[in-house]
């Protein structure tokens, strides 16, 4: 068996992979896998029947029909020619979810100021050309921005300064 | 513009602070947590509110919504955190009184880990039903109920909502069975009641008063001790022969445990203030809330304790749960 | 007939008039008050709407506490005004960026952004902007005349009824994708599964939420939005090494050629009654209504290959359809008191809090503010449309900065109105877990806008199957009995679509697997 798509085999996974997830986490690990271990692994949640629908219900179909499509696909792949995965790119990748993370965390202790710039500093990191003078006039830009049409504009309740000053020169 | 706005409606009517019983605080901007997203009643109560405390105290209140796990969150927060006066949070009786028995791993203790300050806004519940349904008063429903079990349908904002929970209590009390179904926030049920899917609800008198009003639905009772002023030829389900059923929906204002009594002291005076003062009255007045008879922190608090002794009981009788 | 003119007449007549106004301790008089308002708020609308992630709904909610120093009428026509503004700028940020803030604009970064890639953002905008302003003034007029029936025909759809609308919803969402239609069909049902994350209404019990407590509300569209779209587009954009400095090589013409216009007019007419009709049902219509509008045009049109690719068409219809059913969405709203999404509970919220009790009676009892906010709309409309095209000059002009530059203000952007939802570092997290996933998908030739769709719908779809089974007892033919016609069209509709999609793609299968990378 030769596979003809590369795309359709690792697409047909996925959709396998998240089909059985969900299906797993609805019904909880099999008995047999609970005895083996000794505790019940994922609990699961209740099936009820289809008059009176579970929680479990929905999830579990819906989670059936999908490793089936995914399955589907799979099959496809040693049907039908298609294309190869096209080249996952890393660099971009990680620090465009760094910088976003970066943001995340350091809103609340380091303040709105910062994280921006914090954001600005990693994203423009992932891109294929950093100058430092360039990145830092835009960070210098974007924070005022953002300081003054989110916060002073739009009241969104997010601190400008660090918590350890005292007092915020910003008001 | 906002700003700007704010400004204006700020230079209108501000007044000077009262005399300052605890001069060191507030010193800072202080922040009150609404545990739900923007824009519900208990959000926009924060609002009305933190604009009449600024001025009051002198100091920015900012809201910031904290929504998550039926309130549990931002509750949590505020609970756990800083006991310094400056974080406030809007607990309800959700978080307060129903969740504790809903939710088994409740991560604080409304009692012992949160200081209440205020009663803002306690609203009836009202029971509605459809107007095909025959009956017309609280007696005909209890006897339709009895001569068809499981036949009627009683809509709720939520399973574990205070409309759900009167629902149980209502079954209890009357000894009828009907079948509950939840929605995702009381006008969807309500819509449903129009058109005649689902036969009665319990919603809160806000809610459903303008249905009430424009015959879309029919009132039969409310569900306080006391008539509400806004439906005073509307008997309450107490004088229906439901002795004793007493249930609103209420919220309110509390800070961390350990907070200085001076400053729950200041915080609470302030909050009455605001309430009093005709416009905030006003307005809370037309979210359906009556001016609530318990006024300090510790009225305020023996009522938690009592709602949630209540409450506890019913969800551990009724069966009803969220996990 | 006659009526309606005088009312229309008592409303023009409320949003023009003259009034004494006092601030900073001045008095004016004679100042158009209630026009300034609607002028603020379709601002106000214009920029959060461009903004992504920060929604109508929080706008609202901080500025409730403001209206209540204004007149009931100012007041809400100022709201009334963020709300349609805010759909005008969501479909600028789509087009531009790729970026939908709202889930109406999810289908018009399809051929939007394609049109923009292309040097056509002008012509894009201007259809957008054209598209709303059409489908505004119908709807208004729609709302005028025939709130009451309608709200009537609102009230016959029940748990039964939506549940099967949503089956054709998301039937038509497999239309969405022009590659491989089992991958479409598995990323609808990825997207109803992600839906499922969160509290279950039906019995409280907390699913696929791993004891984080922050899924206990499920995962928020906006964030998926942000992460599938908006993270994905800029790391897909930053890869290409060579041509990606600058946006657009052409900046193109503003306004659409002749061509354009022909082809655009059907599609608005047809796309602002879908719209006008799915827009009075309150349980999730309008969610449909710029998808339900996009498939309709994608099988109806004869240019229906160059869908997915730049067509006017997919600009066009989507955003009249979205802006009738924004309009219509006030049927519930005014005639019964019923809110029919956030934005609309938060009117209820600031008419009750002015001491208005919302419902048919308003009609009667408050003549003026009721005409006076229906006519606000139709003017609000206006300004919009006489704001937006001139202002498309200016947005094209932000295509020609070097991508190097507009990608960390995006991102930034995006970051700071994801974080505001819940004022909480997790969803920015998930935020950059969508952006993977998103870009995981693309990769493995999987597109992002059916997965949304079902993410959208899915929860409603369990929702109201599983009300429907609870209010029959369990009867699953709840669904097509003969006292359900509504909910039997439906389905019946759902299964034609469903054998008009997979017949010619059957067919065409062999060479449809070489669907090139867009």
């Amino acid at each position: 068996m030769k596979i003809k798509s590369q795309q359709d085999l690792w697409a047909g996974l996925m959709f396998i992979a998240f089909g059985l997830f969900f299906i797993l986490f609805a019904m909880g690990t099999p008995e047999f896998l609970d005895k083996l271990v000794g505790t019940r692994l994922i609990p699961g949640y209740q099936m009820g029947s289809s008059v009176r629908m579970g929680p479990a219900y929905f999830p579990v179909v819906l989670g059936g029909l999908l490793a089936v499509l995914g399955l589907l696909v799979l099959l496809d792949s040693v049907v039908s020619e298609g294309p190869e995965v096209p080249k996952f790119h890393f660099r971009p990748l990680i620090w465009i979810g760094l910088s976003s993370l970066a943001f995340a965390y350091l809103l609340k202790p380091l303040g709105l100021v910062l994280a921006s710039a914090a954001l600005v500093f990693v994203s423009a990191y992932g891109g294929h050309e950093f100058k430092w003078k360039e990145v830092a006039i835009m960070s210098v830009v974007l924070v005022i921005f953002s300081v003054l049409v989110f916060v002073k504009g739009l009241a969104l309740p997010f601190p400008i300064c660090p918590d350890f000053i005292e007092v915020c020169p910003i008001r | 513009m906002l700003r700007l706005l704010l400004l204006a409606a700020l230079a209108a009517g501000s007044t000077l602070a009262a005399a300052q019983a605890v001069p060191q605080w507030p010193t800072r901007p202080l922040r009150l947590v609404a545990p739900y997203a923007a824009g519900g009643p208990i959000d926009i109560s924060a609002r009305l509110l933190a604009a009449k405390l600024q001025e009051s105290l002198g100091q920015p209140v900012v809201v910031e919504n904290r929504p998550g796990a039926g309130g549990n969150i931002g509750v949590d927060l505020i609970a756990k955190g800083p006991a310094d006066g400056y974080s406030l949070v809007m607990s309800a009786i959700a978080t307060l009184a129903i969740n504790p028995s809903l939710y088994p791993g409740l991560p604080y203790d409304p009692l012992k880990d949160l200081r209440h300050v205020t009663l803002l806004v306690q609203v009836p519940n009202v029971l509605v039903v459809n107007n095909d349904l025959p009956a017309k008063n609280v007696k005909d429903l209890i006897a339709l109920a009895k001569q068809r079990p499981g036949k009627l349908d009683f809509g709720s904002g939520s399973s574990g909502s205070t409309g759900h929970l009167a629902g149980e209590m209502f079954k209890m009390m009357t000894g009828t069975y009907m079948v509950h179904i939840p929605y995702k926030g009381s006008a969807p049920a309500l819509a449903d009641m129009m058109g005649g899917r689902i036969h009665l609800m319990f919603d809160n008198l806000a809610s459903a008063l303008p249905s009430i009003r424009s015959e879309k639905v029919r009132a039969l009772a409310t569900t306080t001790l006391k008539r509400s002023s806004f439906l005073p030829e509307l008997p309450t389900l107490d004088e229906s022969g439901l002795k004793g059923f007493d249930m609103t929906t209420w919220w309110g204002v509390s800070v961390a445990v350990k907070t200085p009594d001076a400053v729950v002291e200041r915080l609470s005076a302030e909050i009455l203030k605001a309430m009093d003062a005709p416009d905030l009255k006003d307005r809370l007045r037309n979210m359906g809330s009556e001016s609530p008879a318990i006024r300090t922190p510790e009225q305020f608090t023996a009522f938690v304790s009592a709602e949630l002794k209540t409450y506890t009981e019913l969800v551990k009788r009724s069966g009803a749960k969220a996990d | 007939m006659e009526g309606i003119f005088g009312n229309l007449a008592i409303g023009f007549v409320e949003v023009f008039k003259l009034q004494p106004v006092t601030m900073w301790g001045m008095t004016l008089q004679h100042v158009p008050f209630n026009i300034i308002m609607c002028l603020i708020g379709c601002l106000l609308g214009t920029l959060i709407g461009v903004l992504p992630g920060i929604g109508p709904v929080a706008t609202i909610a901080m500025l409730l506490p403001v209206t209540f120093n204004l007149s009931p009428i100012a007041a809400l026509i100022m709201l009334a005004g963020i709300y349609y503004g805010a759909q005008y700028g969501g479909s600028t940020t789509a087009i531009l960026v790729n970026i939908p803030g709202e889930s109406s604009s999810v289908v018009t970064c399809l051929d939007g952004y394609q049109m923009a890639r292309q040097g056509r953002a002008g012509p894009a905008l201007a259809t957008a902007a054209i598209g709303s302003f059409f489908a505004g003034c119908v709807s208004t007029l729609v709302v005028a005349m025939f709130a009451p029936p309608l709200a009537e025909v609102a009230l016959k759809f029940g748990p039964a009824e939506y549940f099967s609308l949503m089956v054709l919803g998301l039937v038509a969402a497999v239309v969405l994708a022009h590659g491989s239609l089992i991958k479409a069909i598995a990323m609808v049902i990825l997207g109803l599964l992600l839906g499922l994350v969160g509290t279950d209404v039906n019995s409280g019990v907390l699913r696929f939420a791993f004891g984080i407590s922050e899924l206990a509300d499920g995962i928020g569209f906006v964030t998926v939005a942000m992460g599938m779209f908006g993270i994905c587009e800029i790391i897909a954009n930053l890869e290409q090494k060579e041509s990606r400095e600058i946006f657009t090589s052409s900046v193109g013409k503003l306004m659409p050629s002749k061509e354009d216009w022909k082809r655009m007019i059907m599609p608005i007419l047809r796309g602002t009654a879908l719209g006008s009709a799915l827009g009075i049902l309150p349980g999730g219509g309008a969610l449909l209504a710029s998808f339900g509008a996009y498939t309709l045009e994608k099988k109806v049109s004869k240019y229906s290959h160059e869908f997915g690719k730049g067509a006017i068409e997919g600009v066009a219809a989507p955003e009249s359809a979205n802006n009738a059913g924004a309009q219509t969405s006030f049927i519930p709203l005014l005639t019964l008191g019923i809110p029919s999404n956030a934005v609309m509970a938060l009117m209820i919220g600031a008419m009750m809090i002015q001491g208005i009790a919302p419902g048919p009676q308003v009609m009667t009892e408050r003549p003026q503010l009721f005409w006076g906010m229906i006519c606000s709309m139709w003017v609000g409309n206006l300004m919009l449309v006489i704001l937006n095209l001139p202002l498309i000059g200016m947005w094209i002009k932000l295509l020609t900065v070097p991508y190097r530059y507009l990608y960390p203000s995006i991102l930034l952007f995006m970051a700071i109105g994801v974080f505001s939802i819940s004022n909480q570092p997790f969803d920015c997290f998930l935020m950059a877990v969508f952006g993977l996933l998103g870009y995981v998908c693309v990769k493995l030739g999987c597109e992002p806008a059916p997965l949304i769709l079902g993410f959208i719908l899915g929860p409603l779809m369990e929702e109201n199957l599983r009300r429907a089974m609870l209010l029959s007892r369990g009867d699953p033919w709840v669904f097509i009995s003969p006292s359900k016609p509504i909910s039997m069209g439906f389905l019946i509709a759902s299964v034609a679509l469903l054998v008009i999609i997979a017949a010619p793609s059957l067919r065409k299968k062999r060479e449809e697997v070489f669907v090139e990378e867009t």
